[in-house]
C-alpha cells in the first residue's frame, strides 16, 4: 500500500479551549496507481486528512505510512522533506504568488532541492507545454486566467515528479468545461502511474469515470452507507 | 552533494534578490536611511581621526616647555632677560624667544597666525625649509622678509606679488616682502602662518625690543619636562609654565567634549534607524505571511525561508554600507566634511582651508558595522525567524 492510515486522529490546539476533534478513527489505505476521491460536506475533515496524507503534518495519534514512511512522531524537518519528495499538492486557493511569474511559481518546489536554474526551466517547460500553459511562461501569476492558474497549481505540484498527487477541492473555483478539462488531466497522470487523492463535493468529480473508489466522511470519521 | 547544497543557497540567494527588486521603493527607501546612518557616523569617525592624527602633527611641532609672563591673570610680554636666568638649570637645552600672535586682517575678516621666531633655533628648525613650495627661509637681519602659508596667499590674493603690507596697532603701515611660501601639504600648520625673524614681528606688534610673547625651551631629556618645569616655575614665580603633555591632555578635553556631543546625536540617530529597523521588519504583513506559508507547504524548511531573509538583509546592508562609506569617503576628503566643520572645527578659525584626509581605524570600522550592520540583520531575521515557524497548514485554507 502506498498510503496506509490506522485508527488516524486529528486534534487541532489540542488541551485548549478552541480544541477541534476534526479526525477520528480514520482507517483508509490507498493503492499504487489509483485514484481516490473523499466527499462530504463542509466541515467533515476532508482537508485535514488531505493534510495528513500530505505531510503537512503528523496525526494526534494513530498510524500514517505514505510512501514507505511512518508519519507519526516524525520531526517537522523530515516531513518536510519526506513531503517534498512525495507529495504534489493541488491547493483549493491555488496558493500561487500572484507577484512571480508562472514559470516561478512553478519552480518554487525546486528551489530548496539545489537544482539548477537551467534544469528547472527544462522541467517547467516541458510541464507547461503539455498543459497549454507555455505562452504564459513570463506573465505575473496575478494577470493569468482561473483556468490557467489551476493549470500552474498542477504544473507546480508535478514538478518534483512525485508518486502521490493531492488535490483539494479543484474544481471549486472551475465551470463546467474547465472542471471535465481538470478530470481529464488527472485521468492521464493516473495513467502514466501517478497515485490520486481528491478532496471534493463536486458530483462532477466524485460520478467521473475514472474515480476507482468513493471515500464518504461526515464529522471526521468515515461513513460506511 | 556539497554541490548541491551551494546550488540550493545560489537559488535561495537568487529568489532573495527578485523579492527585494519585488519590493523595491520600501527596500529602496530602507536602504537610504541605512545608507545616510551610515554616512553620518563613518564622516563622523574619519572627521574625527583625520583630525586628532593632525592634531598629533600640531603637537609634535609644539615646543616642550612654553614660559608666559602673566600679569593680573593675562598674558604679557616677557623680557628676555627671564630666558638667561634660566640658563643656570640642568637639562635645558635650549631658551628660543618668540613672538607669537594674531594679526585680524580687517579687510577679509582672516585670522593669521603670526610666528617670530628665529627659524634656525626653532625645534625641528632645520627641517623647516624643506616645508617651503618656494622661496627660502629669512636670513638674520634681512629687513621685511617673511614666509607666508597658503592661506594666506589665498586671503589677500598675493598670487605672484612679492610685496604686501600690514597694519600696526597704531595704524602706520609695515610692508613685508615674500621670501618664500609653504608647500599645501604642510597646511594645518602653515595654511594661516606668517613667519618672520623676532625683530620683524616686534615690529609688527610693537613689543618693545628685548621682549618676545614667549620663551620655547627645549629639553635634553623628555622624561624630566615635569621637573624642569617645577623649577622654572620655582624660579620665575610671575610666569605661567605650559608642558606639551598639559596641552595635549586640554586639547584632548576640548576635542573630547566636542566629539562626545556629536557621538550622542549619532548614536541616537544609529538607535532611532534601529527602531525604525525593527519596526519594518518585525511586523509581518498578511502578503509575506501567506508567501511564507506557501513556500513551506511546498516544501521549504524554516532554516531556507530564514535564510531567504538573511541574504536580502545581507544585501541590504551590504550595500548600504558601501554607499555610506564611500560618500563618508567623498565628503570628507573632497567637501571637507563640510557638514560637520561647525561642530568639531571650532578651532578651525585657527587653520582655514585646512584639507583632511579621511582615515578610518579598522577597529572603528568593526564597531561601525558592529552598530549597524549586525542590529539590521537581527531586526530582519529574528522577526523571520517568528515568522519561517507560521505553520505550513495555514496555507491550506478551506
Ligand atoms: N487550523 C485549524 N485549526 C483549528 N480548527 C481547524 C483547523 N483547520 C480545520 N479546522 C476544523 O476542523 C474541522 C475539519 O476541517 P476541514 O478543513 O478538514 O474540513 P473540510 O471537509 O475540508 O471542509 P471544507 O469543505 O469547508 O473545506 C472543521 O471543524 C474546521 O473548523
Ligand atoms: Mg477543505
Amino acid at each position: 500500500m502506498l498510503i496506509a492510515l490506522e485508527n488516524v486522529c486529528k486534534i487541532y490546539n489540542q488541551g485548549q479551549a478552541n480544541e477541534v476533534r476534526a479526525l477520528s478513527g480514520i482507517d483508509l489505505s490507498v493503492e499504487a496507481g489509483s485514484m481516490l476521491c473523499l466527499k462530504g460536506p463542509s466541515g467533515s475533515g476532508k482537508s485535514t486528512l488531505l493534510a495528513i496524507i500530505g505531510c503537512v503534518f503528523p496525526p494526534t495519534s494513530g498510524r500514517a505510512a505514505i510512501a514507505g514512511k511512518q508519519l507519526a512522531r516524525l520531526p517537522d524537518r523530515f516531513l518536510t522533506i519526506h513531503r517534498r519528495e512525495s507529495i504534489g499538492f493541488i491547493f483549493q486557493k491555488f496558493n500561487v504568488l500572484p507577484e512571480l511569474t508562472v514559470l516561478e511559481n512553478i519552480t518554487l518546489p525546486l528551489l530548496p532541492l539545489g537544482i539548477s536554474p537551467r534544469e528547472r526551466r527544462q522541467r517547467a517547460k516541458t510541464l507547461m507545454e503539455r498543459l497549454g500553459i507555455a505562452h504564459r511562461e513570463n506573465f505575473p501569476a496575478g494577470q493569468i486566467s482561473g483556468g490557467e492558474l489551476q493549470r500552474v497549481a498542477i504544473a507546480r505540484a508535478l514538478i518534483n515528479r512525485p508518486p502521490i498527487i493531492l488535490a483539494d477541492e479543484p474544481t471549486a473555483h472551475l465551470d463546467t468545461p474547465l472542471s471535465r478539462e481538470f478530470m481529464a488531466i488527472m485521468q492521464q497522470l493516473q495513467a502514466e502511474g501517478k497515485t490520486i487523492v481528491i478532496a471534493s463535493h463536486d458530483p462532477l468529480v466524485f460520478e467521473h469515470p475514472a474515480i476507482d473508489r468513493q471515500v464518504a466522511i461526515q464529522d471526521g470519521r468515515i461513513h460506511v452507507p | 552533494m556539497a554541490k548541491r547544497g551551494i546550488e540550493k543557497q545560489l537559488n535561495i540567494l537568487d529568489y532573495a534578490l527578485s523579492s527585494l527588486w519585488r519590493r523595491r521603493t520600501k527596500n529602496l527607501s530602507i536602504l537610504l536611511v541605512f545608507s545616510a546612518v551610515i554616512f553620518l557616523v563613518a564622516s563622523f569617525l574619519m572627521v574625527s581621526k583625520a583630525l586628532s592624527d593632525r592634531a598629533g602633527q600640531l603637537l609634535v611641532a609644539a615646543p616642550e616647555i612654553t614660559v608666559q609672563r602673566m600679569s593680573a591673570g593675562r598674558q604679557e610680554a616677557i623680557p628676555l632677560a627671564h630666558g638667561e636666568r634660566l640658563q643656570g638649570i640642568f637639562g635645558i637645552r635650549r631658551v628660543v624667544p618668540r613672538v607669537w600672535g594674531y594679526y585680524f586682517d580687517e579687510v577679509t575678516g582672516a585670522n593669521f597666525t603670526v610666528l617670530g621666531v628665529d627659524p634656525l633655533q626653532m625645534p625641528g628648525g632645520d627641517g623647516l625649509a624643506t616645508a617651503l613650495a618656494r622661496g627660502r627661509l629669512p636670513e638674520e637681519g634681512e629687513a621685511g622678509m617673511v614666509v607666508v602659508g597658503q592661506g594666506v596667499v589665498e586671503t589677500l590674493a598675493l598670487e605672484n606679488r612679492q610685496l604686501f603690507s600690514l597694519f600696526r596697532p597704531d595704524l602706520s603701515l609695515k610692508t613685508l616682502t615674500v621670501s618664500g611660501e609653504f608647500a599645501k601639504e604642510t597646511g594645518i600648520m602653515t595654511a594661516d602662518l606668517l613667519l618672520m625673524h623676532p625683530a620683524e614681528a616686534r615690529d609688527l606688534f610693537l613689543i618693545a625690543p628685548g621682549f618676545a610673547t614667549d620663551l620655547c625651551i627645549s629639553v635634553a631629556n623628555s622624561r624630566e619636562i615635569e621637573t624642569i618645569a617645577r623649577k622654572i616655575a620655582e624660579l620665575l614665580p610671575d610666569c605661567r609654565v605650559l608642558t606639551r603633555p598639559q596641552i595635549q591632555k586640554t586639547y584632548q578635553v576640548v576635542f573630547g567634549w566636542r566629539s562626545g556631543f556629536a557621538s550622542i546625536c549619532l548614536l541616537s540617530a544609529v538607535a532611532a534607524f534601529i527602531i525604525l529597523a525593527w519596526d519594518k521588519a518585525s511586523g509581518l504583513a498578511p502578503e509575506e505571511r501567506r508567501e511564507i506559508a506557501i513556500l513551506k507547504v511546498l516544501g521549504w524548511e524554516t532554516a531556507d525561508v530564514l535564510a531567504v531573509r538573511f541574504w536580502e538583509a545581507c544585501l541590504v546592508s551590504g550595500l548600504a554600507f558601501l554607499l555610506g562609506m564611500l560618500s563618508a569617503f567623498a565628503h570628507v576628503l573632497f567637501f571637507s566634511a563640510f557638514l560637520f566643520r561647525p561642530i568639531l572645527l571650532g578651532w578651525s578659525v585657527l587653520a582655514p582651508g585646512l584639507s583632511l584626509v579621511p582615515a578610518l581605524a579598522l577597529g572603528d570600522f568593526l564597531l561601525l558595522a558592529a552598530f549597524t550592520v549586525l542590529p539590521y540583520l537581527a531586526a530582519t531575521v529574528i522577526p523571520a525567524w517568528r515568522s519561517a515557524t507560521v505553520p505550513a497548514d495555514s496555507a491550506l485554507g478551506g
